[in-house]
């Protein structure tokens, strides 16, 4: 058999489908948004280079750093709950009983839910007349209706209880995925020296899941800081009382769209999202070498 | 080695170099303008292909869409229109985006707010000089909500108009002991049955649903803009008056807590809940609460917009044609064939609309209700049409809606004196309307 020799390029079609994608629907609007954030630059056109310009506003925009301020505590109010219910939900549905296909099922429904329906029916339960202050009201526990939508930090915690429950789901298919992969010897081997099933899951299952862990909070932290639906569909596009609920990407939304939007502004805005989510990571990958150490 | 240094160097660069290029062009430069969009009548045979773009008509008028299509093909030998509706939600998105990449359809809806960012732009054929004899058979109002302010011109064809009568819930009427067969007729008399709805209910009753908009405040006698339209001055005596009266209904529970950050759409949900007992409406929300919101629809009574002014509001929807167009002939004719006075009669037949065209609401059909419901609104709004103004100034964008309703929420909450969170807003806005 005669090996053919390749062209240089060769290798480069190879990659040119996946290539062209990468480059025309990340590459390229990454790098054009940065350009933009040094630019005054419309929706409908027009812009010049203004420098660092926009990047002095927003430092002493007040709205951005309520927004800042709202994702970070996004992050802080939901990544906990993330990493650590969906791995008791995997824990309980990982023993093979009969019908446990259904709970698995169930859990799972809500990630793959749409998040207006979502949205909607968490708005419909949460209103002042919504169904949970009404039954509340029913049963004699409220003579005034919790503001669960009106309150600017009622509102945020809610966004974050939508988050968890329709987060739970995916991560719970992690760690059942993590789970698997546990060796079944050391279970034995610890069962045989007597552990009991608390000290085996402190000893055993926990240590060999914490990378998983790290994963489920990395992606899970990304994730918060970046969110919109859920605060959007239940705050209201004016993100919540006086805008007190707008979170960046809100922001960046409200900023940039419609036919005179501010599309230099909303770009520095994009820009600094992007550098504290890759702080974020760098930060969690810091912690999490350290730990290994 | 299989290598051309020389060749890989090249079309490394090439693409670096393309890529660069094609970063720093996007978003910046012009958008696509046409300096001979003023220059004078556009002459030309009528014939070859446009595009049409409607806003939510689809399916519910698509035989009346289509009908006026196939009349003008037959009308225009070598003509064909093809006819795109785009969904309600996400309209202003579209438009932005097309826009954006000079990619407007030939002939395109679009409301007097989305025709200014894009005629400043001179993205729009000023139909003042592309067919000067248009004019004269349009009604007033509608041809001067497509005008730009402190420039000469009108930027598109009006199309239908609307004005609506308000809706209230006679049945929470009664439930406090209000009078459900007259309800109020002046500010003063809104507020005080608001207070009362409030006070005899221990807060479960609210009259309104929403803080006030841009138009609510043209509504009570407010000047908006200064009028040369280059400053808002909402935030004048009046406009403080009229926020403070706000500010007291909402400590009085006679404006949900919902009103903080809800959207027309919700307070209008609101309203077919029966949670509220007041909301601003058109004669297209009386067929949505038939059939969607049968018991409420049982108990709506309907009665004429409250105002200082003695004007009602009015929506406008109209037509506009892009400078870009690559077929402006057969663009404007298109156009204005849609807007004709035959044609909107015959739309304002099939739904709650009125035609923005010189005569025809002295037909018949806009004086006699002919006993229905449906008729009674079709003739109360039809009273308000003549005079009706657009208190939403075309210089009005999205984001001030939003600014608005997040300065009235801190005024409500008392996080802002209704003076300050005017001055606030009305600061804001000038500076988004001078950027």
């Amino acid at each position: 058999m005669r090996i053919v020799q390749q062209r240089w390029f060769t290798p480069w079609l190879f990659l040119l489908p996946g290539l062209a994608v990468v480059i025309g629907f990340n590459l390229f609007p990454f790098l054009n948004t940065v350009v933009l954030a040094f630019t005054d630059a419309k929706v409908l056109g027009g812009g010049h280079f203004t420098g660092a310009e926009n990047f002095v506003r927003l430092v002493q925009d007040p709205a951005f750093w309520t927004a800042v301020g709202n994702s970070a505590l996004y992050v802080v109010g939901v990544v906990p709950p993330l990493v650590i219910l969906p791995l008791l939900l995997a824990l309980l549905v990982e023993r093979k009983l009969p019908g446990i296909t259904f709970f698995r099922t169930a859990f799972f429904t809500p990630v793959i839910a749409s998040i207006v329906v979502v949205g909607l029916i968490w708005t419909w339960l949460l209103d002042s007349r919504g169904l949970v202050n009404d039954v509340l009201r029913a049963l004699g526990v409220l003579t005034r209706p919790i503001p669960f939508l009106t309150d600017e930090w009622l509102l945020l915690a809610s966004a974050m209880l939508v988050t968890v429950w329709k987060g739970l789901g995916y991560y719970m298919i992690i760690y059942l995925a993590a789970l698997g992969t546990v060796p079944k010897e050391l279970h034995e081997a610890a069962q045989v020296d007597g552990a009991g099933w608390w000290r085996r899951l402190w000893s055993v299952t926990l240590p060999a899941l914490r990378p998983t862990m790290v994963l489920v909070a990395v992606l899970s932290a990304v994730a918060a800081f970046r969110v919109f639906s859920e605060v959007y569909l239940l705050a209201g596009p004016a993100g919540g009382p006086g805008g007190s609920d707008t979170t960046l990407v809100m922001l960046i939304q409200q900023v940039g769209t419609g036919l005179t939007g501010d599309l230099g502004y909303s770009s520095a805005l994009s820009v600094v999202l992007f550098v504290l989510t890759l702080g974020l990571l760098l930060a969690t990958n810091r912690l999490n070498r350290k730990e290994d150490l | 080695m299989p290598t051309n240094p020389l060749s890989r160097r090249g079309f490394l660069v090439g693409v670096a170099a393309t890529t660069a290029l094609g970063v720093t062009g996007c978003g910046l430069g012009g958008g696509s303008t046409d300096d001979n969009a003023d220059s004078g009548p556009v002459t030309g045979e009528v014939t070859g292909e446009i595009k049409f773009q409607t806003w939510a008509l689809k399916p519910k008028y698509t035989d009346y869409i289509n009908g006026m299509v196939t009349a003008f093909q037959k009308q225009h030998n070598g003509v064909k229109v093809t006819w795109i509706d785009q969904p309600a939600d996400g309209y202003l998105q579209k438009v932005t985006a097309d826009a954006a990449a000079g990619n407007l359809p030939d002939v395109v809806n679009v409301p007097p707010d989305l025709s200014y960012p894009l005629a400043r732009k001179k993205l729009l054929l000023n139909i003042d000089t592309a067919m000067p004899d248009a004019k004269k058979d349009y009604l007033d109002g509608g041809w001067a909500a497509y005008a730009l302010p402190g420039r000469p011109g009108s930027y598109g064809f009006p199309w239908y108009l609307n004005t609506g009568p308000t809706f209230y819930n006679k049945a929470l009427f009664r439930q406090v002991g209000l009078d459900a067969e007259h309800p109020p007729t002046s500010y003063a008399e809104l507020e005080a049955a608001a207070l009362v709805m409030a006070q005899r209910s221990n807060k479960q009753i609210a009259m309104l649903g929403l803080t006030p908009v841009i138009a609510d405040f043209g509504l009570y006698g407010v000047k908006v803009m200064s009028d040369d339209g280059t400053k808002f001055t909402f935030n004048e005596a009046k406009g403080v008056e009229f926020v403070e009266m706000y500010k007291r209904l909402f400590d009085a529970g006679a404006l949900i807590p919902e009103a903080l950050s809800a959207t027309y759409t919700g307070a209008g949900t609101k309203f077919m809940n029966q949670q509220i007992a007041w909301a601003p409406g058109s004669a297209y929300d009386l067929q949505n609460f038939k059939t969607n919101a049968p018991s409420l629809y049982a108990n709506v009574g309907i009665t004429k917009t409250i105002t200082s002014t003695g004007k009602a509001n009015l929506y406008v929807q109209g037509l506009s044609v892009p400078s870009a167009s690559k077929n402006k002939p057969t663009a404007l004719a298109f156009a204005k064939f849609v807007t004709n006075a035959q044609n909107q009669m015959a739309f304002a037949k099939l739904t709650a609309i009125f035609p923005s065209t010189k005569g025809s609401m002295s037909d018949p059909y806009f004086s006699q209700d002919g006993g229905t419901d449906e008729g009674r609104v079709r003739v109360a709004a039809a009273k308000q049409l003549d005079t009706a103004v657009n208190y939403t100034p075309v210089q009005w964008s999205e984001q001030m809606t939003t600014l608005l309703q997040q300065k009235m929420s801190d005024a409500m909450q008392g996080k802002a004196t209704p003076k300050q969170a005017l001055d606030d807003t009305v600061a804001q806005c000038n500076k988004l309307l001078a950027g």
